[in-house]
Formats: structure tokens, C-alpha cells, sequence
């Protein structure tokens, strides 16, 4: 039976992958269906194919175990469930979202507030304050490699009006790096303290933002950087990020110090 | 409370056989680790559990799936097809099968154990996904 199995498996796949690969596209997880096909979300969170391509997939998906996931903002689509708020950048457990033994660590790089249908992986080091989970940990070189790239997705979602989570940006944790982004509105006027800039040992200059920092901000959709954005840590979660679209090896070990 | 010795060593003996008892339970739940294959008529309670209308389910030709047995329907107006193998390699190893039989329509082919799902929207009844992630949810629960 298994041999017939394999056979006919083998068969399939010899004439009916390249029917199905022009076809067909792998989806793990919620995703925007495009406009052309009625616009929305797809709410099916097991492993799925539409015959539909996604969209923007450069910088809305990650490949994982040859199914394309969507890591963007799903409230931006209309998705109604469940939401969990964030703030800047942070990692993404994707087997523990979709609920399988890959081991997968990607990494969110949406700018100021935004929302995810999942709560952070427990293991990850992102902190609930301010009704939004900040990542307090360091960023991988990983995440480094992937700005590049990944840097863009705020393009995408400049055009869509959708109500944002509303974070106080002051109640940000500290070891939180990243940029304060502000809504187009007037901000009352505080005081800025100095940023250090400093130097780590990987050659990447970082600013380390002074404890109580404060942000003056009285021009309309500024965005701040504050901190140096990275801190690059060569001795953990460089091997998280797996093979793939973008050359990346299969991750092992613990994650998210 | 007083207890005599042989009323002692009576109580004694019937906590150890339960303690071993319950000991040998736990090891036997645990031992099992394989995922636990739902045949089809406990998935029709599930999906009807989940408010979903599902249609009898009858015999599939098991041969399109290299199966050992199928048996397909409708659930809320979405094909299912769900097959029995011999074994739950040969389940994952049917996935793709499953997938050439979804075609060109929006679907999914999941193995757990010894079962494969095979979920295919050919009347685009569902086009949000949530007919079908309330079926597949159910199957991987």
C-alpha cells in the first residue's frame, strides 16, 4: 500500500504540481484576499491553496515550510476577531501561530502601533504596557538582514485608513527600541533629553536613549527615531531563520532572549 | 480517628493499588503520543457541534486518494472528503493527492493519524474561509 502510495504520490506530483504551482498558491494562516477576488480577509487558519497569488507578498509574507504566512496588519483588511495590539518592531514565533513543529522565527517590521490576530509567543520577550506588547529583547542579525527588505511594509498600509491601537507612547518600556511614530495631530510640546550615540561590537553605531526619555513633537505625522533602532547579538537566534524564499537556514535552539 | 493494624495495613494496601493504578493510567495516556485520528462520524459531531450543516456522508472511491476508504459530503455547502490509510505516514503522504483533487477552488488537504480531510469550495459558497476554518478547525482539534 505504501509503495502504491508513494507511486501515485510521485505521479501527482510529476504531472499535477506544475497544473497545481500555476495554479494554485499555499497559504498557513489568516491573509488579505486581493481586491480582484473580492477584497477581505481569509479567515482559514489551517494550511490552504487558493488559485489566487498573494499580494505584496515581498514584504507582507514569510515563507514558511513552502506555505506563504501573513505577517502584516490583518484590522487593515477588516478582520474582526481576535486582535492583539503591538508597538515597532518585534519577532514573530510563526509555529506557535499556526500551530506547528517548524520552528520559525520571523520578524514584524510595521512602524509605531499596529495589530496582530495572535498574542506573543510566552517565550519572546515582549512586554504588555500601555495596552500594547513591546519586544525589550535584542534583534538578531537576522532581523538586520531582513530591513532591507521587510523595512517597506509601512508603504503598504500608508494609503489604508483604518483605526490603529491607541498606545500611549510615554509608558514605553524600557529596552524598547525603535521609533515613536505620531498620528497626524497636534501633541502637546514636552521636553527632549539628550540621546547618546554609542558604539556596540559588531561596528553598528546605535544610540542608547537616555532613561525618561521624552519626545517633543508639534508638527503633524513626524516620525522620531529614538534609540538607535538595533542592538546586534551574534551569540543567540542568528540560526532561527529557516531556508526559504530568502536563503535562510533552518533555525534550532531556544529563542528570543 | 483510631484504626486497628490489619484496618491499617487493608487502607495501606488499597491507596498503593490505587496510587499504581492510577500510575499505570497516566503512562498508558501518555505512552500514546500519535495524534488521535477523529473517524467520520465523530466529525460529523463536531461540525455540527460548530453549527455547520453537514449532508450523509457516503462512500468515495478510495482509489482517487490512494486510500484504504473515503467517505465525502457537503458541510455548509463545502465538499469534504474524508479518507482512512494505513498508517499515519501514508496520511501525510497523501496531502498532495489531496490537493491535485482540490484543483482549481479555494481548499485544503490536512492528514491527522491516519485520516486525511480534504476540504474543496467548488460551489465558492465560502468565499471569506470561515465555513472552512470551522471545518478544518474541528478535524484538528
Amino acid at each position: 500500500m505504501r509503495t502504491h502510495i508513494a507511486a501515485l504520490a510521485l505521479l501527482v506530483i510529476a504531472l499535477g504540481t506544475a497544473h497545481a504551482d500555476r495554479k494554485q498558491s499555499r497559504f498557513v494562516g489568516i491573509h488579505p484576499i486581493p481586491k480582484a477576488q473580492g477584497g477581505g480577509i481569509c479567515h482559514i487558519q489551517a494550511p490552504h491553496v487558493h488559485v489566487y497569488a498573494p499580494v505584496d507578498v515581498k514584504v507582507q509574507y514569510r515563507d514558511h515550510e513552502g506555505w506563504n504566512h501573513f505577517v502584516g496588519d490583518p484590522v487593515a483588511y477588516g478582520w474582526d476577531g481576535p486582535k492583539h495590539s503591538y508597538y515597532g518592531h518585534h519577532p514573530i514565533a510563526v509555529d506557535v501561530v499556526v500551530g506547528d513543529d517548524h520552528h520559525d522565527t520571523e520578524y514584524c517590521y510595521i512602524e509605531g502601533p499596529h495589530y496582530h490576530a495572535w498574542a506573543p509567543a510566552a517565550e519572546l520577550k515582549l512586554e504588555l504596557r500601555g495596552g500594547a506588547y513591546w519586544y525589550v529583547g535584542d534583534f538578531p542579525t537576522a532581523y538586520v538582514e531582513g530591513k532591507p527588505t521587510y523595512d517597506a511594509i509601512d508603504v503598504v498600509y500608508q494609503p489604508i485608513r483604518y483605526e490603529r491601537p491607541v498606545v500611549t507612547v510615554e509608558v514605553a518600556p524600557p529596552g524598547w527600541y525603535g521609533a515613536i511614530v505620531v498620528a497626524p495631530a497636534v501633541v502637546p510640546v514636552r521636553e527632549v533629553r539628550e540621546v547618546r550615540p554609542a558604539r556596540v561590537q559588531a561596528g553598528v553605531e546605535v544610540h542608547i536613549p537616555a532613561p525618561s526619555l521624552r519626545v517633543e513633537i508639534a508638527v503633524p505625522s513626524v516620525q522620531i527615531g529614538i534609540g538607535g533602532g538595533v542592538i546586534v547579538s551574534d551569540h543567540h537566534d542568528h540560526g532561527h531563520r529557516r531556508g526559504g524564499k530568502h536563503g535562510r537556514g533552518r533555525g534550532h535552539g531556544k529563542r528570543g532572549h | 480517628m483510631m484504626c486497628f493494624p490489619a484496618a491499617r495495613y487493608r487502607l495501606a494496601s488499597m491507596l498503593r493499588s490505587l496510587v499504581l493504578g492510577s500510575a499505570l493510567i497516566a503512562v498508558a495516556a501518555c505512552g500514546d503520543d500519535k495524534p488521535k485520528s477523529p473517524d467520520a462520524d465523530q466529525l460529523v459531531t463536531a461540525w455540527r457541534a460548530a453549527k455547520l450543516e453537514v449532508s450523509p456522508l457516503t462512500e468515495v472511491d478510495a482509489k482517487t486518494y490512494a486510500a484504504v476508504s473515503c467517505r465525502g459530503g457537503t458541510v455548509s455547502g463545502v465538499d469534504v472528503v474524508v479518507c482512512t490509510y494505513g498508517s499515519g505516514e501514508d496520511a501525510q503522504a497523501a496531502q498532495d493527492i489531496g490537493l491535485t483533487a482540490v484543483g482549481e477552488v479555494t481548499g485544503a488537504a490536512l492528514a491527522k493519524g491516519t485520516r486525511l480531510l480534504v476540504v474543496m469550495d467548488r460551489r465558492k459558497v465560502d468565499p471569506s474561509g470561515r465555513t472552512i476554518d470551522a471545518i478544518t478547525t474541528a478535524f484538528r482539534k
